[in-house]
């Protein structure tokens, strides 16, 4: 019988905080609860909790504020809840180092999904393998070893900068990653962020080859004004 | 304090006026001069300051500038134009009589504008007041139209979890499993209804504009239909968008919002018999997105009114229980606020809405790109 994973939920509405701890209960997970940041903060550096939930918005302290002091000294997951129109905070909490985000309101089996993704990355993270499966869904296969991308066994031919964005999202695959995020990682670090037409069009190359109606995307999928997810391999 | 203030501002009025005032005499007497020299007539000259106490009387308030006008005017002409020329002399005949005369009429003139700035004044405020009533009367309208809007849902979601909470062991499986169901359905109703209001605070008030960055119309196109299709995962749609990479300068978010509520319009309203078609379309100038549907079309009654704020007896909603509300009207809110174009008219086989964005039309557009993020 495997240790159960600890959970820790950051959250100042009783409500939601009990909803979540209830369906977490349910699942197996242990739950932990914290109604201001201070009493995350110091349940974090305590109890070593596999995985953070956190409310941005916190009465006493700035959710970002309280991912920057966490990310100084941990790698713990976090995972955002935050209001559907807070594009700008989602945005900032990613790149300050968060894992995720769920948008309120969400159903619990999202919330599931979402947890299970964070801790299933940042186990790849800390064990550290050296060999990558290829990334399967639905028909969708990337040989990362062999470099090579099949949609229902057709090989499909992608362009250098394409196939780096491909296999960036999947490497990450079931997590929002942001446009910054991408183009650091494929344009380099010092490329111009401030400009994100030229990934847009590559993903439209991308969609193009890849998804049989672009506006119905089967692997791909858009978070408006933050990024992309490719769905869970 | 405003004690203060006041008499700050009368200062402030009084130099104003001087300054006016002493414009208006410098200009006055230098034409006087040009005429003078040009024509070497001097029997005029007094007809300029007339003309110079109207303009007094028209850009100053008050009687003082005027009378104070008439009384320079008197002297000036005294001085530089009468005979013999650059003396004062105030024994010569009639003098009196031009000053009497620029007096009154200064303050004849001064009498008749000042009434009329009165009545201008007057006519302003009583406008102001007007478009303040009118607009307290639609804000009225549109929170009682919300506030039903509100109420229909939460009656069900209090009910439901009352009877639930109360008669609990007295329900089978199957009725406690329905309640729930309802409440959720009512939640989720309640969700969109809120989404919908908090969409528009995104629009500046003040300009009624919104921040528009350059956004692919494929992917806020695939977020809305991914969006209807896991609220309503039984929903039949067909989507379809030029081959074309269209990027367009908007707020994504909220033309998300616009197509969300008309693809559910068209699930929930329409009782279309086949999938609803949501096609985008394009020209050189602007960007078209069409929902159509199969159903029963929009009552001939409603077309005309279909995008305003409140249906015209807001109280009694003949939508009922879970209407359109004010879905359409925050459609065409976001869309004039993006200077676009909305419509909806009925089709031989159901009704059709579409909505037209601008393409990007100067390339200093893409300077914004992005920068949101």
């Amino acid at each position: 019988m495997p240790q159960k994973l600890t959970v820790l939920i950051i959250e100042d509405e009783r409500n939601i905080c009990d909803f979540i701890s209830t369906s977490l209960t349910s699942q197996d997970y242990r739950v932990l609860t914290a109604y201001t940041g201070k009493a995350g903060l110091s349940l974090i550096a305590s109890q070593g909790p596999d995985i953070v939930l956190l409310d941005l918005g916190l009465p006493d302290l700035d959710g970002l504020e309280l991912i920057r002091q966490v990310r100084s000294w941990s790698a713990v997951p976090i995972l955002v809840i935050s209001a559907r129109t807070g594009e700008r905070d989602k945005v900032a909490a990613l790149d300050l180092g968060a894992d995720d985000y769920v948008t309120k309101p969400f159903g619990s089996s999202e919330l599931m999904a979402r947890i299970r993704t964070a801790i299933r990355h940042s186990h790849r993270l800390n064990g550290a393998d050296g060999v990558q499966q290829p990334f399967c869904y639905d028909g969708l296969t990337i040989d990362f070893d062999r470099r090579q991308v099949t949609l229902h066994g057709e090989p499909i031919h992608l362009t250098q900068i394409e196939y780096k964005i491909v296999v960036y999202l999947a490497e990450n695959s079931g997590r929002v990653v942001t446009y910054d995020a991408i183009i650091s990682h494929v344009w380099g670090p010092y490329a111009s962020t401030d400009n994100n037409r030229i990934l847009r069009v590559n993903m439209a190359n991308i969609r193009r080859k890849l998804e049989e109606n672009p506006a119905e995307p089967r692997y791909i999928l858009t978070e408006i004004g933050v990024g992309y997810r490719m769905r869970e391999g | 304090m405003p004690v203060f203030k006041t008499s700050l501002l009368r200062r402030r009025n009084a130099l104003e006026n001087l300054l006016v005032t002493a414009a208006i005499l410098l200009v006055t007497t230098c034409i006087a001069f040009l005429y003078w020299f040009a024509t070497e007539h001097s029997a005029n000259t007094a007809l300029f300051y007339v003309t110079a106490l109207v303009a007094v009387a028209r850009y100053t308030t008050g009687y003082l500038p005027g009378i104070l006008a008439s009384l320079v005017g008197v002297v000036c002409v005294n001085y530089f134009f009468t005979y013999p020329a650059f003396t004062l002399d105030f024994t010569l005949a009639g003098y009196p009589v031009t000053f009497l005369a620029m007096l009154l009429i200064s303050v004849a003139v001064t009498t008749v504008t000042s009434h009329m700035k009165e009545q201008a004044q007057a006519l302003s405020r009583h406008e102001k007041l007007l478009a303040e009533a009118e607009k307290e009367k639609m804000k009225a309208n549109l929170l009682r139209a919300i506030s039903h809007d509100l109420r229909t849902p939460l009656t069900g979601i209090i009910g439901a979890s009352s009877s639930y909470l109360e008669n609990g062991r007295l329900l089978t499986d199957t009725e406690k499993d329905a309640l729930i169901r309802n409440i959720s359905e009512d939640a989720q109703w309640l969700l969109h209804m809120v989404e919908n209001l908090l969409s528009i605070t995104r629009i500046q008030n003040d300009t009624s504009t919104v921040t528009r960055t350059l956004e692919p119309v494929e992917e806020v196109v695939a977020e809305a239909v991914e969006r209807l299709r896991s609220r309503y995962p039984g929903a039949h749609i067909q989507v379809a968008i030029p081959e074309e990479f269209l990027m367009i300068p908007m707020d994504a978010i909220l033309i998300e919002q616009v197509i969300l509520n008309l693809l559910e319009n068209a699930i929930i309203h329409a009782k279309s018999t086949r999938p609803i078609r949501f096609c985008v379309t394009c020209d050189a100038h602007s960007v078209t997105f069409t929902v159509r549907d199969y159903g029963e079309g929009i009552p001939k009654e409603r077309l005309g009114t279909i995008f305003d704020a409140v249906p015209s007896s807001p109280v009694s909603s003949i939508d009922g229980h879970k209407g359109m509300g004010i879905g359409l009207s925050i459609c065409k809110t976001i869309i004039l606020a993006h200077q676009g174009t909305i419509e909806a008219h009925n089709t031989e086989e159901g009704a059709e809405f579409s909505f037209c964005l601008p393409r990007e039309e100067n390339p200093h557009a893409t300077e914004t790109n992005g920068s949101d993020y």
